[in-house]
């Protein structure tokens, strides 16, 4: 497979593509290519951590979501002890879908195809004529037979993430850095989160592009989405207020903020973007003195963010009635890839679970208004990825390397210092850069350069026997 | 709101029926015109305008039980907000502008508590944009609620009922 991309510079096929992008220059053909796509399926996503569901969505025993990575479907339940599983979702029989629903509630699963049932976490209840079809466990041994498991599963900030690689690194360390940041959006109360959806919605687009977008794209705010200042629903995009952000990468993922006006502490940076005393209270108690330190003077607000490869998260405080109310809101999205050039987005509203009632329900409104299928700010962004999209597809597009380079000389040095007055871990700029979409850039070459994690086939009902 | 509906369907030569189904086919007429102030003449100071995220659930279940979310959640100042987005010259989604048909059919009006209309109606929206891409089609059924005012029928509260769980549209920057 290491060949097998040539479209962009033979023999070298995807070392050339990867050696590119980690010069900040961007194969466009990247964006619209059913080989490149290939490659990410089995190496990229076969290895990532990849977000599945919040706890808060199975909040009851029994409950379950169902939801995918890649291709491949997955039960997400809460077994009737409170346990959370993660698990195939084709029979281990004949490879039906054995949950067809979305979400529900169920102590048990039947495959509509022979009737073999499974309890909510994943073991084999039951097969129709076990003693007169297999000569019972002579024939099948159903003893510890499952559904298969999701072969790593982790959860943060009652955030459910698999990988489908058993060899998965440590989801913890993987995350590093990063979870200083996570806080801000799932890490909010004490409590715990809520999640509200997910909206879900196809594009013509590329799954990469949203991805790096909400990961450091600030420069594309006062342009893209001007019609919402103008229409005075958010005072922020502003072009010098974007250019005094600090765009950071730590870990896995990176992010944009926004400056707070001079002289803001964390109580009053939090007042500014709309947060109720009380939410500020539950935010005070759940985040880390270093945490709270970020809002501080010179107070920088997160706003968009990427954890690769492809959840984000948004942070916008809008105003929501014409009292000019602003209220802040929180979304968690996946970029979900269907094709080369279609993308299945799943968006997520995000509030702390004690949250005033009051609160919950501007920040709700704020959220749909601004983000999501029907959103003012999203419905821009999604015209520009469909358009990119539909213009890598073609035969030129494989000769342009697009500049990918923002904050670099052409020599390869940053053309300001990094940002020392930032209160958050790794690495900070402030102003316009494409620092960030270059890292996020630098984690895909790393994957699509290696091969897929072997396979490790698993026969069902025989027992010990190999396979 | 719609206790006191009646039991059928007002028959198509009442009155009432002939002036709400007139009010959908014009109501269409000016969002397939793209003149969405006269659009928004028409809600009501207090419209409440909704669309809940379709969940695809086991038939045992009811779909709404599983229901967490909208598509949209509409009050005046909001969709008001969406109508001036439309007017700034930055709302690039719409410019060009989609070629939009809304077609309405299957309208069946009951008479609702006092002097409100409750109206039923199946409302597929074709979209086409640029010459690129493939058009899109949304399905969707409307129960309306209708108050009559001195200047005609009002529109106080729409809650659709989107036929898809996954929407295969770009984006809603367009009105149901």
């Amino acid at each position: 497979m290491d060949n097998a991309v040539d479209g962009f510079a033979e023999p070298n096929g995807i070392a050339d593509i990867t050696g590119a992008v980690r010069q900040g220059l961007i194969p466009a053909f990247l964006y619209n290519d059913a080989e490149v796509h290939e490659l990410e399926r089995t190496r990229l996503f076969g290895r990532s951590w990849n977000f599945l569901a919040h706890e808060s969505e199975i909040a009851q025993p029994d409950d379950y979501v169902v939801r995918n990575i890649g291709d491949d479907s997955f039960l997400v339940t809460r077994d009737s002890d409170g346990q959370i599983h993660v698990m195939f979702n084709m029979c281990v029989h004949r490879g039906m879908q054995v949950c067809r629903a979305e979400r529900g509630s169920a102590r048990t699963f039947r495959c509509p195809y022979h009737a073999w049932t499974y309890r909510n976490d994943g073991r084999l209840a039951g097969l129709p004529f076990h003693a007169d079809a297999y000569g019972g466990e002579a024939g099948f041994v159903k003893e510890g037979q499952a559904l298969l498991a999701a072969p790593s599963v982790a959860i943060r900030n009652g955030m459910i993430f698999a990988s489908l690689d058993p060899d998965a690194p440590d989801f913890e360390t993987w995350l590093g850095d990063y979870a200083f940041y996570l806080d801000f959006y799932t890490g909010q109360s004490e409590a715990g989160m809520e999640f509200r959806g997910p909206q879900r919605w196809r594009v013509e687009a590329n799954w990469k592009i949203g991805a790096e977008n909400f990961m450091g794209d600030s420069y594309h705010t006062p342009h893209t989405h001007a019609s919402v200042v103008d229409i005075e629903l958010f005072g922020e995009p502003k072009p010098y207020k974007r250019k005094e952000g600090v765009l950071w990468h730590a870990g896995p993922g990176g992010g944009t903020t926004y400056k707070l006006p001079p002289g803001s502490d964390f109580r009053s940076g939090l007042a500014y973007v709309g947060y109720p005393d009380e939410m500020i209270d539950r935010m005070a108690a759940a985040l880390s003195p270093a945490q709270r330190a970020l809002v501080d003077e010179p107070g920088f607000m997160p706003s968009a963010s990427t954890l690769f490869p492809n959840l984000s998260f948004v942070h916008n405080w809008p105003q929501t009635d014409a009292e000019g109310r602003i209220t802040p809101f929180i979304s968690v999205r996946l970029w979900q890839p269907v094709g080369p050039g279609e993308t299945e987005v799943y968006s997520w509203f995000c509030v702390a679970a004690d949250a005033p009632d009051d609160y919950k329900a501007a920040s709700y409104k704020a959220y749909l208004m601004c983000f999501g299928s029907s959103g003012m700010f999203e419905q821009d962004d999604v015209e520009n990825w469909v358009s990119i999209t539909t213009m890598a597809r073609g035969s030129m597009a494989r000769n342009l390397l697009l500049n990918n380079r923002m904050g670099l000389t052409l020599d390869g040095d940053p053309i300001v210092s990094q940002f020392d007055g930032f209160g958050g871990p790794g690495t900070a700029y402030q102003g316009f850069g494409e620092h960030n979409q270059r890292h996020w850039f630098s984690m895909w070459a790393d994957l699509v350069s290696r091969p897929a994690p072997a396979r490790q086939p698993m026969a069902f009902g025989m027992g010990e026997r190999p396979a | 709101m719609s206790s006191g509906r009646s039991a059928a369907p007002l028959p198509y030569t009442d009155e009432r029926h002939q002036m709400a189904a007139q009010f959908l086919t014009e109501e269409a007429h000016l969002l397939d015109t793209s003149d969405f102030e006269a659009w928004l003449e028409l809600m009501d100071p207090q419209i409440r305008y909704r669309m809940p995220v379709r969940v695809t659930a086991v038939k045992a279940a009811d779909e709404t039980d599983v229901q967490t979310m909208h598509h949209f959640d509409e009050d005046w100042y909001s969709l008001r907000k969406r109508v001036q987005r439309f007017h700034t010259d930055y709302a690039w989604t719409e410019d060009p502008q989609s070629r939009i048909r809304h077609h309405v059919s299957n309208v069946r009006t009951f008479q609702g508590a006092g002097d409100e209309l409750i109206v039923e109606s199946a409302v597929l929206l074709y979209r086409s944009r640029g010459d690129r891409t493939a058009p899109s089609l949304l399905s969707a059924g409307r129960t309306d609620v209708l108050i009559p005012t001195e200047v005609g029928l009002r529109l106080r509260q729409r809650d659709i009922e989107i036929d898809e769980s996954v929407l295969r549209t770009q984006n809603l920057a367009i009105f149901l």
